[in-house]
């Protein structure tokens, strides 16, 4: 018999924008709070009746007791529906779904790569485990997230930004090679979420180097729990799906 | 007041008329964390093919209004696996069983049929999918030729003694008449509707939202095309229909229900509502106490045509 999966309605505690780029989603539920792993994911249905239609899949952010943080990007029109909900406002909401990120990884210095919506489930990981890097990529300044919310995060956190505009200049991989030159590579564990272009450029590096990880890696996806077969991922073991099988992946079990 | 949900069809006996539309409730239990499975009135497979389907590339599936776009094309690990690794998950739940099936020819259809024919502790009818919009073989396009149609459920009908019923969709022609003429091959009865072809496009990039240029419209947009589909078939044939197509909640249940649908196939909503299914089974039993209408059929087939109340016919 499977476990009882949660299906339930919250109350939205506080919906607002926190930089040029997120808004932070805040909700109590003592279910969707229970045993949540970082990589894990929500899936949100933003209304009831038919607009938006299908639910949208959100990975946590943070989870303090029963408090559970999302933090989004308006992406379409499902993103854009939600960021103007309001305080009180109900949400039904499936979860925790998913693999998650691992949280062992031996003597290894854990080194996570974000980017996009890949920011709040890395910085989830490097709260609730020892971290030695947390490399976060962006557009520009805009985008860097107030220091407050990073307090918890115990690793070195290093921008790259595109425009130059805070930390380093140019794309989060080359700041990505700059470290592990510095150090034996074999020493890291890189584990990265963000746009496809820059995991895939992310694991391309590993792969140079030799250094093992994990990427959360995600398709479009409708049900969320591995009915729809939407969200299918190559694998070394054939197509595997994102929704259960995933999203977190090791590196060399991709394609 | 008790009410009897009890639905019959042939020789088969179901403890109500809710099941899930094939390709939307998983392989096995995928819902079963959150839907009792044994409370369903039946279970409809993915499409089950002889050979393995990798299916197509990414994306597949799109949101459009109310409703989705998908072009998996029969993604399954083919016919020898799912007797391997499904069937005896099946046997042990206890719920009738109606398995989708597709064939790339009139012998793939064959195979499939003979092969669960040995099954009929498990398998309680097959659910002859014509109208998948997905695959070069064996979908739609194959199928818009009307003679492979028939020689499909002709080749299912030989060999086996189980329930059949057709999948058709308006993608294949009229409706009407391509069931009127799978009866006549005789299949027992029909499974109404599939997929919708439609397209949904970016705009930045002018191409696709999906991988192909089109995919299956399913959902609530197309309940309406889906529920005429069904009164109509009903109405010209009065054999057992599975209806599908945007069933959603308990009014579109009552909604088949009245235009004579004998199973309501719960489909895009599993993805939306996980515990759709249980929640129109409440509520269609709520609506007969309510009326107080303790017996299904009483409900089943009773919409009251525009003619007979004298407001013009349609066809």
């Amino acid at each position: 018999m499977p476990k009882k999966m949660c299906d339930e309605v919250v109350s939205i505690l506080e919906n607002r924008k926190v930089n040029g780029k997120y808004y932070k989603l805040t909700f109590q539920s003592t279910l969707l709070s229970q045993k949540v792993q970082p990589g894990q994911f929500l899936q949100i249905r933003i209304n009831q009746g038919n607009d938006p239609f299908l639910r949208r899949p959100f990975s946590y952010y943070r989870v303090i007791g029963k408090r559970v943080e999302l933090l989004y990007e308006i992406l379409g029109r499902g993103t854009d529906v939600l960021s103007k909900k309001k305080k009180n406002d109900e949400l039904q909401i499936m979860g925790p779904l998913g693999k998650g990120f691992c949280k062992t990884i031996g003597k290894k210095k854990r080194l996570l790569v974000a980017g996009g919506v890949g920011v709040p489930p890395l910085v989830f990981l490097a709260e609730r485990y020892s971290t030695d890097y947390l490399l976060i990529g962006t557009k520009s300044k805009l985008e860097v997230l107030p220091k407050h919310e990073l307090k918890k995060v115990k690793a070195e956190i290093l921008y790259a930004t595109e425009d130059g505009s805070y930390g380093s200049k140019g794309m989060v991989t080359a700041l990505l090679e700059k470290i592990i030159m510095h150090e034996d590579p074999r020493g890291f564990f890189i584990q990265t979420c963000g746009p496809k272009r820059m995991m895939e450029a992310v694991m391309a590096l590993a792969g140079k180097y030799g250094i093992e990880g994990e990427s959360s890696w995600d398709e479009t996806m409708a049900c969320g729990v591995g009915a729809c077969l939407g969200c299918m991922v190559q694998t070394k073991e054939g197509l595997q799906r994102a929704c259960v099988d995933g999203p977190v992946f090791k590196f060399k079990d991709l394609v | 007041m008790k009410v009897d949900l009890t639905t019959t069809i042939k020789n088969l006996k179901f403890r109500n008329p809710v099941t899930v539309a094939s390709g939307t409730y998983g392989t096995t239990d995928e819902y079963a964390g959150y839907v009792e499975p044994k409370k369903l009135g039946a279970i409809i497979t993915k499409t089950i093919t002889v050979k393995p389907r990798a299916g197509n590339p990414m994306p597949r599936i799109c949101e459009t209004s109310a409703g989705m776009l998908n072009a998996i094309g029969l993604q399954n690990k083919g016919l020898e696996d799912f007797l391997k690794n499904k069937i005896p998950y099946f046997q042990k739940l206890k719920v009738p069983l109606i398995v989708s099936i597709a064939g790339e020819s009139v012998s793939e259809f064959s195979k499939l049929a003979e092969t669960f024919d040995r099954l009929k502790d498990v398998v309680k009818a097959l659910e002859v999918n014509l109208s998948c919009p997905n695959v070069e073989t064996g979908g739609v396009n194959f199928m818009k030729k009307q003679e492979r149609i028939l020689d499909a459920v002709k080749a299912v009908r030989d060999k086996t003694s189980l329930v059949t019923f057709a999948k058709i969709s308006p993608e294949l022609g009229d409706v009407i008449e391509i069931a009127g003429k799978v009866i006549e091959q005789g299949m027992d009865g029909i499974s109404l509707i599939n997929t919708l072809r439609g397209m949904a496009i970016n705009i930045h990039t002018r191409s696709s939202r999906l991988a192909k240029d089109f995919g299956g419209l399913s959902g609530p947009a197309i309940k309406p095309v889906a529920l005429r589909y069904v009164y109509q078939v009903k109405k010209e044939y009065n054999v057992p229909v599975i209806a599908s197509g945007g069933i959603c909640d308990t009014r579109d249940a009552l909604e088949f229900l009245m235009v004579g649908a004998d199973l309501l196939a719960v489909g895009t909503a599993n993805f939306v509502i996980p515990a759709a299914t249980v929640d129109i089974l409440k509520g269609i039993e709520a609506f007969m106490k309510k009326e107080k209408i303790q017996d299904l059929g009483k409900l089943r087939g009773s919409y009251k045509p525009a003619c007979e109340r004298g407001e013009g016919c349609s066809r």
